[in-house]
């Protein structure tokens, strides 16, 4: 028994320290690279239905740590075998990790968002733990004592508990770090200040919580001090930015309303806040882009690739790179420290969060992210407008009803708003002031409800005189389209 | 007494360092915990957002057998939690006749757009128990049919340990769930399969259409 144990547990000990070395360089670098969290998301996405629901099923909200728990249990069993059978041929050690390595980080390069670098955690966890293992396995077979035995033992356990909490530590202040470089900002003012708000605007013109849809499971944490803005491809002059230099640069403030393309219509994917940001023609031309390139493409810290058409930055609209929003740095889930935006196209296809790279270069020769799963290479926003009151099923009394919404075609700008109650004529509604065509708009329309069950539809006219089509069309792959309605029951 | 020890320091080690690094991400979103996020299929929607509320996917009912497992299929438990609930529904083979009758009330907007809603959604095998002569009537009759579909929404997300007792529907008129546990009947209805979640509602799937009195 004793002359298994002791290969075993080497087995063990040496691929716990070469998992918490790996969790560590994965820490201090890139935390999606971690082996434990990456096959965890492989694990997850492997599972067949069945056996998910099962999992939620029986164990609750105590799915994640018994599926990591499980992980380890599994890692465990497998690396005390590689243990005992590298006590008697040691290229058995070798192999064990070179599998062990090669799994953790295909598991990584899985990831939506991977990069090459991500498979680097884990082959130098493999590499650390077959190394740790070949070193020790051949004392097992003629044991030298158990006191060596366990000073070995203990050495490395102690390693992996060190690793393992240098790693714990690494986070924290990293974390704590990042905060603090963004509260040690000090936006500049803006040269080109937004326009004061007209007055009439109606209270929610601004989102209290602008919505967030993207791709990453944790949140980007870049320390603001160390970011830079690369800018490449085909340009006379690359250039590499701190956000120091681009604070430096003259700013613009402007109201912009932010639609994603998966919003269904009424859906609630859409919100205005105030931006501040550097504008992007004039650092465009200051770099000297080529005259064949057509397209921008923004990477962001994750790997995230957003495809912009250039021309959408060339063509006098306010496509800028944020550094804030509402007043103050970006959140951190809003792309902290710079994110692009591109007024009038849709998140997926020019504002991307926590940039660091923008390559010129064309469409021809690059797709981005979303465009690879089918999306469309340009995301124009389409005209559209919303009902938000009443809401749906809502009982109001018979009467004087208020129905209000927004509509948008930012760019192009509303021209009129119109409201139709069941099968009767449309009617305009009365539209509130904008600051500009770049936002959306509010409308309002008194209705002289009688008692029944009604259905109230919205439809808009953009600034070029387009009328909002009727025709529906699911959000992929360039946007929803149809006419917004809503029922109520007037009492 | 000494290995198990060992084995202990050495679990111990390893538990420390995978709930580090599963801390980390489950205090800033978790949307990616319990289903493969909606990025990883094909044809994927740009939407991973963190209210999808995909943690509390727990289904039951013999009758869940019927939905697609195929997480890239939209009918699929993982597919529909990311969507709301008419398109959800749209997706989902089971429940054709419903969606049918949903698009002829005009409902479809109104489902999507609602906060946060309980949907009582009878399967095509539901419909079926209706004679096809009386089932064309009523999907010809927005009124009738109106009130009909909205008899079988509840406002808020109802979790099963809620469902039990009666609840006002949207048409007006009240239902009576009873039952625990995965077994529940609404009115003469049984859940076949429950707790499904999208985006904005908790679905529950009937085998038999409910009548409101009036």
């Amino acid at each position: 028994m004793l002359r298994r144990t002791r290969p075993a547990l080497a087995g063990m000990l040496s691929a716990a320290l070469g998992v918490a070395a790996a969790e560590l360089l994965a820490a201090a670098t890139r935390p999606a690279a971690g082996p434990l969290v990456a096959v965890g998301g492989a694990v997850i996405d492997a599972t067949p239905t069945p056996v998910k629901e099962f999992a939620v099923r029986t164990l609750g909200t105590h799915d994640k740590p018994v599926l990591l728990g499980s992980i380890v249990l599994v890692l465990l069993l497998f690396t005390a075998v590689v243990g005992i059978l590298a006590a008697r041929r040691r290229w058995v050690a070798v192999a064990g990790a070179a599998i062990f390595g090669v799994a953790g980080a295909a598991a990584a390069l899985s990831r939506p968002a991977a990069i090459a670098y991500d498979a680097v955690p884990s082959l130098l966890g493999a590499a650390i733990a077959g190394t740790v293992l070949l070193i020790w396995a051949p004392a097992a077979p003629a044991p030298p004592g158990r006191r060596r035995f366990l000073r070995t033992a203990l050495l490395v356990a102690g390693g992996t508990v060190v690793a393992g909490a240098a790693a714990e530590t690494v986070k924290r202040i990293k974390g704590g770090a990042v905060a603090q470089s963004r509260e040690a900002i000090t936006l500049p003012a803006a040269a080109d200040p937004a326009k004061p708000l007209p007055s009439g605007i109606a209270p929610g013109f601004y989102s209290d919580k602008l919505y967030r849809v993207d791709t990453a499971l944790t949140v980007p944490r870049i320390d603001a001090g160390g970011w830079r803005l690369k800018i490449h491809g085909m340009v006379r002059d690359e250039v590499s930015l701190s956000l120091a230099d681009l604070l430096e640069r003259p700013l613009i403030e402007r109201d912009i309303t932010l639609n994603c393309v998966s919003n269904e219509v009424g859906g609630p994917y859409i919100g205005t806040a105030r931006w501040l940001g550097v504008p992007l023609a004039p650092l465009l031309a200051e770099v000297g882009v080529d005259a064949a390139a057509d397209q921008i493409v923004a990477r962001s810290a994750e790997g995230m690739t957003i495809g912009t058409p250039l021309a959408t930055a060339l063509d006098g609209r306010d496509t800028m790179l944020c550094v804030g929003m509402n007043g103050e740095p970006l959140q951190l889930e809003h792309g902290f420290p710079v994110r692009m935006l591109t007024p009038g196209l849709y998140g997926y296809a020019g504002a991307c969060k926590w940039v660091t790279e923008l390559e010129l270069t064309t469409f021809a020769d690059f797709d981005a992210y979303w465009v690879r799963r089918g999306w469309a290479a340009n995301g124009p926003v389409r005209t559209a407008s919303r009902i938000d009151r009443p809401q749906p099923f809502a009982r109001p009394a018979a009467g004087k009803v208020t129905v209000a919404g927004v509509a948008w075609a930012q760019g192009r700008g509303i021209r009129t708003v119109e409201v139709r109650v069941d099968d009767r004529p449309w009617r305009k509604a009365e539209l509130l002031p904008v600051p500009s065509s770049d936002t959306w708009v509010q409308w309002r329309h008194e209705w002289d409800a009688t008692p029944g069950p009604h259905t109230l539809s919205v439809r808009a006219t953009d600034g070029t005189g387009d009328v909002q089509t009727e025709q529906r069309a699911t959000p992929y792959p360039s946007g929803a389209t149809g006419w917004h309605s809503v029922t109520v029951t007037v009492e | 007494m000494r290995a198990t020890k060992f084995t202990a320091v050495a679990a111990a080690a390893l538990f420390s360092v995978s709930l580090a690094a599963c801390g980390d991400d489950s205090t800033s979103d978790d949307a990616g915990a319990a289903a493969a996020p909606a990025p990883m299929t094909s044809s994927a929607a740009p939407m991973m957002s963190s209210d999808a509320g995909t943690d509390t996917m727990t289904n039951f009912g013999s009758g869940c057998a019927a939905v697609p497992k195929d997480s890239s299929n939209p009918g699929s438990f993982e597919a529909m939690a990311q969507v709301p609930v008419a398109t959800a529904a749209s997706g989902n083979p089971v429940l054709s006749t419903l969606v049918t009758a949903v698009k002829k009330a005009g409902l479809v907007d109104s489902l999507n757009t609602a906060p946060a809603i309980t949907v009582f959604a009878p399967a095509n095998s539901a419909f079926e128990k209706i004679p096809s002569k009386d089932l064309n009537k009523v999907l010809a009759d927005k009124k009738t049919l109106t009130s009909i579909l909205t008899y079988h929404v509840v406002p808020g997300k109802l979790a099963p340990a809620d469902l039990a007792g009666t609840h006002k529907t949207l048409e007006g008129d009240s239902i009576k769930v009873t039952g625990s546990g995965t077994d529940f009947k609404v009115g003469d209805a049984s859940v076949v399969c429950g707790n499904v979640q999208t985006a904005n509602a908790t679905v529950y799937i009937i085998d038999s259409v409910l009548m409101p009195k009036s």
